[in-house]
């Protein structure tokens, strides 16, 4: 090994042990990780400039592609696309957020099924699922939880099951776009895919999922549910969904601006607008049409995050650029001893494990160019394959533990601040085996589609 | 009392510092919360109190809890920041109280009436004392110390930046060994009274 590749190995493990111990603030580890690869590995071991310049990818602003591409194309350095998307996105949920949208829309389908627990449950699931297709699992699970808690309050009936079962759906959700979880916008955007790319392969696989997961969650959680839930519902009593709306022309224009983002994400590839073209539009018009409160909701943005990705980016080239992610990709392709079966169980079930304990994040940047790699050495296997693989993997194997998703930090977290305290055992119980059985359905849905 | 007092009492484990705390909230005859501030969060989350003291001034578990966006799944957090609210609201409130623990040197530092305190004692005094309350062994009663202070140490040092202990983080450190536990509050007593008269 060179004194490079040691150095990115080193760097690499200490920002994950870092983010595992949570003693600095994530986005503080990986940025000082980035800045260590950009001059230890690239400047002092690699002397190489043009390895910094190609990480900090700042050229491809510039380019035509980046906001407009006809044909696909793969990304290197510093994902700015990813970014740039989720910080549109950040401003538009925030905006609809602050006139209510989310709260109105819960209280409306709780209206909608008379309030009663059962079907509330079954709704709520597959409102999870849908919004969080569009819009980041943490602000859906955020509402949901909290509307959930107040219904169970109105309702008599214990949320648990119910928040547990919200935030499984809201993780295979977001496993159905590319734009429901952020492995899916890294995978897209680094490989050149489309929201139709994502929809018609991982999508398929995660509706088929929802089903089965919605029959098991309601076998699992029956019990609980009817059993605490009465008959008779005094409707009355319930706050009225018009009440949720803060603001009826910022409601009305934010619901707008959320249509269209759907409708520009869903034609993107007609349209050839890229998703960071989109995250700008909707940012903008978020912007303009909130007026004077743009501010605010400009302040509200996670930039945390959007650090944490740029600081993850560049250490994940440092792997990369030193041929690091070349070795995994080898040592993948001995050990699968090039059996396109097993080598697609590995990256969907390794994918799984490792993002059920630690940030599916940093996994699924790590394991693009490994997947690269991989399709252009093994004979008998697309790209695409495993790239569905993987996004299946991190994304639903987030979901088998407290830890594994951010939505299962945020809901949990919500019904502890309530008096409903979720440990470990109480959430791996029922939603542990959850994960292992959409993670066999979407093994078989991938052999049998593809292989 | 017109004037706002809240005392807030930190204390090594066997050093007397709850008795102390009792005692002082009584002379001054303000409400005291340490364990009656479990009992509020249970009636208030519906929580039961032996739930709440389940994870009461524990550390949590680094590998198995993560924060996302002020958001933690660890049980323990979620009971400490409940705990925090509820002491600032009623330290904003205008209400005087005395706290055992719970941080609130530094959780509540910015408010005019506090006086914060530490209870230290030397490793003999507190091994006797625990050896008779808990009907343990020499040997027991000092790893049982070492464990609760290790655990309270985590907690506040978790939660604050400052050094559980520090001297510098509280307005008095006080050695229950040296007047003994009647000689502290007395002491204690004292220096507090002193410190409305000065404030007021």
């Amino acid at each position: 090994m060179t004194a490079a590749q040691i150095f990115a190995v080193i760097i690499f493990a200490a920002m994950f042990l870092m983010i595992v111990m949570d003693k600095i603030e994530r986005h503080l580890v990986t940025l000082g990780s980035g800045v260590l690869t950009l001059t230890v590995v690239f400047g002092i071991c690699m002397k190489n400039g043009s390895a910094v310049w190609n990480t900090l990818a700042l050229e491809g602003f510039t380019k035509k592609e980046f906001w407009y591409q006809v044909s696909e194309s793969e990304s290197k350095g510093i994902n700015w696309a990813t970014i740039i998307f989720i910080a549109g996105m950040m401003i538009m949920v925030e905006g609809m957020a602050k006139a209510g949208f989310f709260r109105w829309l819960c209280m409306r389908i709780a209206y909608l099924v008379k309030c009663r627990t059962i079907p509330i449950f079954i709704t709520f699931m597959i409102m999870s699922a849908v919004l969080s297709m569009f819009i980041d699992s943490i602000t859906v699970i955020m509402f949901l939880a909290a509307v959930t808690i107040e219904l169970a309050q109105l309702l008599k009936f214990n949320p648990v099951p119910m928040i547990l079962s919200e935030i499984f759906c809201a993780n295979l959700g977001g496993s159905a776009t590319m734009c429901g979880d952020p492995p899916n916008i890294i995978v897209g955007t680094s490989l050149g895919y489309s929201f139709g790319d994502f929809l018609t392969n991982t999508g398929l696989a995660a509706g088929i999922s929802l089903i089965i997961s919605v029959v098991f969650l309601y076998f699992s959680f029956k019990k609980e549910i009817v059993g605490e839930s009465s008959g008779s519902v005094d409707m009355s009593k319930f706050p009225k969904p018009s009440e949720a709306i803060t603001n009826k022309r910022d409601f009305i224009i934010s619901s707008l601006i959320f249509a269209c983002a759907v409708v520009l994400l869903v034609t993107h590839a007609t349209t050839h607008l890229t998703v960071a073209s989109i995250g700008v539009f909707i940012a903008a018009v978020t912007l303009i049409t909130s007026g004077k409160h743009a501010p605010e909701l400009l302040k509200k943005v996670d930039y945390k995050t959007l650090i944490f990705f740029i600081g993850l980016f560049i250490v994940v080239s440092g792997l990369e650029e030193t041929g690091i992610l070349e070795l995994i990709a080898d040592f993948i392709k001995k050990i699968s001893g090039g059996n396109v079966m097993l080598m697609v169980t590995i990256i969907l079930w390794v994918s799984a494990i490792a993002s059920a304990f630690v940030d599916n994040i940093p996994f699924a940047a790590t394991m693009v160019p490994v997947i690269q790699s991989l399709a252009e050495t093994t004979s008998g296997i697309q790209l695409t394959t495993l790239a569905w693989a993987l996004s299946i993997g991190t994304d639903i194997g987030g979901s088998a533990t407290p830890i594994g998703a951010s939505a299962n930090v945020v809901g949990t977290s919500v019904a502890a601040k309530n008096g409903y305290p979720i440990g470990w055992g109480k959430y791996c119980r029922k939603i542990a085996p959850a994960t292992v059985l959409v993670l066999a359905v979407s093994t078989v849905y991938i052999f049998v589609r593809y292989l | 009392m017109e004037q706002q007092l809240i005392i807030s009492v930190g204390r090594e484990f066997g050093s007397g510092g709850r008795v102390i705390a009792e005692a002082l909230a009584k002379r001054f005859d303000i409400p005291i919360y340490d364990r009656h501030l479990i009992t509020e969060i249970a009636e208030k989350t519906g929580l039961s109190p032996e739930e709440i003291e389940k994870y009461n001034e524990n550390p949590k578990s680094k590998i198995f809890s993560r924060t996302v966006r002020g958001y933690s799944n660890s049980i323990e957090d979620n009971i400490a920041e409940m705990q925090f609210d509820f002491l600032r609201k009623k330290a904003e409130s205008g209400e005087s109280f005395v706290v055992v623990g719970r941080c609130s040197e530094t959780k509540l530092r910015d408010i005019k009436g506090l006086v914060s305190l530490f209870i230290l004692a030397d490793m003999d005094a507190k091994v006797k004392r625990v050896m008779e309350i808990y009907d343990l062994s020499e040997e027991k009663a000092k790893a049982f110390i070492d464990k609760k202070d290790r655990k309270r140490k985590r907690y506040h040092n978790y939660h604050c930046s400052g050094h559980w202990g520090d001297s510098r983080l509280y307005d008095l450190s006080i050695n229950s060994s040296r007047l003994g536990i009647d000689g502290t509050i007395d002491c204690l007593e004292e220096y507090i009274r002193r410190r409305i008269k000065i404030c007021g």
